[in-house]
């Protein structure tokens, strides 16, 4: 039984009033105990840390905040384990990242290529948005990975960023992963990666 | 009426007998696999070429892998470890003062293997014994639709194979992941074929089948087919081809398996079982072992002059096969030699696997695969006392030393803690590139640079194991 996963979804739960839907499912499992100890790898998050809402069927929007930042790779390398994770949970095997792009965006748009390289996954591709304060700020500001502008935090002192926000949107899937789209993520191979790497922000 | 009907039972019986004149008769045929292979169908032309490209295809549109083959590829696989800085990528693709050297091409050999064989996120973490710890950097795949295998699940599903005689549904998700793969590719001619089969002729180790039934060779439903180890090698010809007609002992042994077959038209297909057992692929004594397929078959076919041809298929669990694969020798210097990148093999399989569902981790552990054999035409006989599978002893520490390289391998992708590389192999080309960069000037950058195993005894230099040419 999922017992480590169950306990995160209850405190997430508890924290954020946002559903864990599928998880009691994933909790119930048959020999789970694997699962449960991998996931127990990652250290807890702390209230308000991280969320996940349900944009329909399969889709999900997955948040993570903190207050004390400290490089983009150690945040986003933690969303996409979060989203691993969540798609194993959801007992399905792989997710397609929703890239959130906007009109004036000028990072080239990444093409499926059915003739080149498979690959269970390319962490280049996976490219949340955020939102940030500085100190003093009392609106969000927000940067797009597809701007064409440089990250928000590159130059800055991390003490004078007092809030930031990462979020990805992604699709879960259950069949053979679309190895030709740079979008798809194999969530076993990519827990596999990560698990040893992150940790929730502060 | 029952008196007045013997005649006609007995002339009917006569006509019976007389059209069917084997029946019940018991009849063996046995068999020397002579070639032993990937079921791989090869689908470019040898004779062209694309600018980087190597034989495009029906198979592979982009022409088999050319990981480490050239300066652009290595330099393309450091990149993915975001710890390595430029320098040292450009360092490692063009060691300064390589012109100086007296091998300037083994030099720079053994120092790209000592680089890739440690592109984990971090520094320190050897990248064939922990796979999972490196980012994917992709394979090309098999795009076309015909390739040769068994229908393991009973289903035809989307990314099946049809067989070259139109049977839909046939599973050969390796062929998929690995038949673009540089040294298994090609008509005939794929370097690791080659070199396994040179070895398997030359008394690596024997396979031999024995086909046995009590009604006509060509058709008996109830048949039977042993695969497995003998003891005896491999006799050649003049021509050095294996020769036909030479008796081989048959041992009952781990790598032994007896099925019920069907002969018909000259054709042996065996039942599906859930374990079958036959020696496996290898071209050093270390790989050799069981090959552990799971829902496995036989089917042969059986030529005019008794020799045969088939292939032997099932569900491996690929952990083994990259095992297997990686630790012939060490996992980079068969990957830069062979232009193979085991890191991208080992994603190819995990994301291919369709068998062996395993429900603890939610992951499938197996991958449908088929096996190309020819076989001649031998005398298959039963030991005189039963025996087992005789050990070289002259290799025991080597195969010692691959025991526990692939022990620790699959500690780690099961328990996704990164393993050091156990002492007695010549992972990460050690002591290799110590050996090779004596005389070039920028040796020192190299040595402090680069990651390397280190083991309790604190020898610089591992055991003589290492130090043996191979």
């Amino acid at each position: 039984m999922n017992l480590s996963r169950l306990h995160a979804g209850r405190g997430i739960l508890l924290a954020l009033g946002i559903g864990f839907a599928g998880a009691s499912g994933a909790a119930a499992a048959p020999g789970d105990g694997d699962a449960a100890s991998r996931t127990a790898m990652v250290p807890a998050a702390g209230p308000g840390v991280y969320a996940e809402a349900s944009l329909g069927a399969n889709r999900y929007r997955l948040t993570v905040r903190g207050h004390k930042f400290t490089t983009r790779d150690d945040v986003e390398k933690y969303l996409a384990w979060r989203s691993a994770d969540l798609t194993l949970a959801k007992d399905d095997r792989w997710f397609r990242f929703t890239e959130t792009r906007h009109k004036g965006d000028t990072a080239p748009v990444a093409k499926r290529d059915p003739a080149g390289p498979r690959f269970s996954f390319r962490m280049n591709y996976f490219r949340p948005v955020w939102r940030y304060k500085l100190k003093g700020d009392k609106d969000w500001k927000s940067w797009s990975p597809f701007s064409g502008t440089p990250f928000f935090a590159d130059g800055k002192d991390a003490a004078t960023i007092t809030d930031f926000e990462a979020s990805a949107d992604i699709r879960l899937h259950k069949d053979q992963v679309d190895d030709a789209d740079p979008l798809a993520f194999e969530a076993g191979a990519v827990s596999d990666l990560l698990i040893n790497q992150v940790s929730p922000p502060g | 009426m029952r008196l007045q009907n013997i005649p006609l039972i007995v002339a009917l019986a006569g006509l019976a007998c007389a059209g069917n004149p084997a029946a019940a008769a018991p009849w063996s045929r046995g068999f020397v696999v002579a070639t032993y292979e990937y079921a791989f169908r090869y689908g470019g032309r040898a004779s062209f070429t694309r600018a980087g490209e190597i034989e495009p295809g029906v198979d592979c549109p982009h022409g088999s892998s050319t990981h480490f083959a050239n300066e652009n590829q290595t330099r393309k696989a450091l990149a993915l470890q975001k710890w390595r800085g430029p320098e040292e990528v450009n360092r490692i693709v063009q060691p300064p003062g390589l012109d100086q050297v007296r091998a300037p091409v083994l030099t720079r050999f053994f120092i790209w293997n000592r680089a890739v064989s440690y592109r984990g996120y971090r520094h320190g973490i050897e990248t064939y014994v922990n796979p999972f710890a490196a980012d994917d950097p992709g394979e090309p795949e098999v795009v076309s639709r015909i390739g040769d295998g068994f229908n393991l699940d009973g289903k035809v599903g989307p990314r099946d194979f049809v067989s070259p005689d139109g049977e839909k549904g046939i599973d050969n998700a390796l062929y998929r992941a690995w038949g673009c793969d540089a040294p298994w590719r090609g008509n005939g001619n794929a370097t690791l074929d080659l070199r396994a089969n040179d070895k398997m002729q030359e008394g690596l180790y024997t396979m031999i089948i024995r086909v046995s039934g009590n009604k006509d060779p060509m058709n008996d439903d109830d048949a039977v087919v042993e695969i497995g180890y003998s003891p005896d090698k491999i006799v050649k010809d003049a021509r050095s081809n294996v020769a036909p007609d030479y008796s081989y002992r048959i041992l009952k042994t781990a790598e032994y398996t007896r099925l019920k077959a069907r002969v018909r038209n000259g054709v042996v297909e065996t039942e599906q079982v859930s374990e079958m057992h036959t020696p496996r692929i290898a071209w050093f004594y270390d790989q050799t072992g069981d090959a552990d397929f799971h829902q496995g078959k036989i089917r042969l076919k059986i030529a005019a002059d008794g020799s045969a041809s088939g292939l032997l298929g099932g569900y491996r669990d690929w952990r083994d096969l990259y095992v297997e694969e990686a630790f012939a020798q060490d996992g980079g210097q068969q990957g830069v030699r062979e232009h193979e990148d085991h890191v991208a093999l080992y994603y190819a399989m995990k994301r291919n696997a369709d068998g062996m569902y395993d429900p603890a981790t939610h992951q499938y552990l197996g991958i449908s695969t088929a096996f190309r054999i020819t076989a001649m035409p031998a005398y298959v006989v039963d030991p005189d006392k039963p025996m087992d599978i005789p050990i070289l002893t002259a290799e025991a520490d080597r195969k010692a030393a691959f025991e526990a390289i692939r022990a620790a391998t699959i500690k780690s992708v099961t328990t996704l803690t990164p393993q050091d590389v156990p002492p007695g192999t010549s992972e990460a080309a050690v002591p290799s590139m110590e050996r090779e960069i004596t005389d070039l000037p920028s040796k020192d950058y190299f040595l402090k640079t680069l990651d390397r195993p280190h083991y309790p005894d604190k020898t610089a230099l591992n055991s003589p194991v290492q130090a043996r040419s191979r």
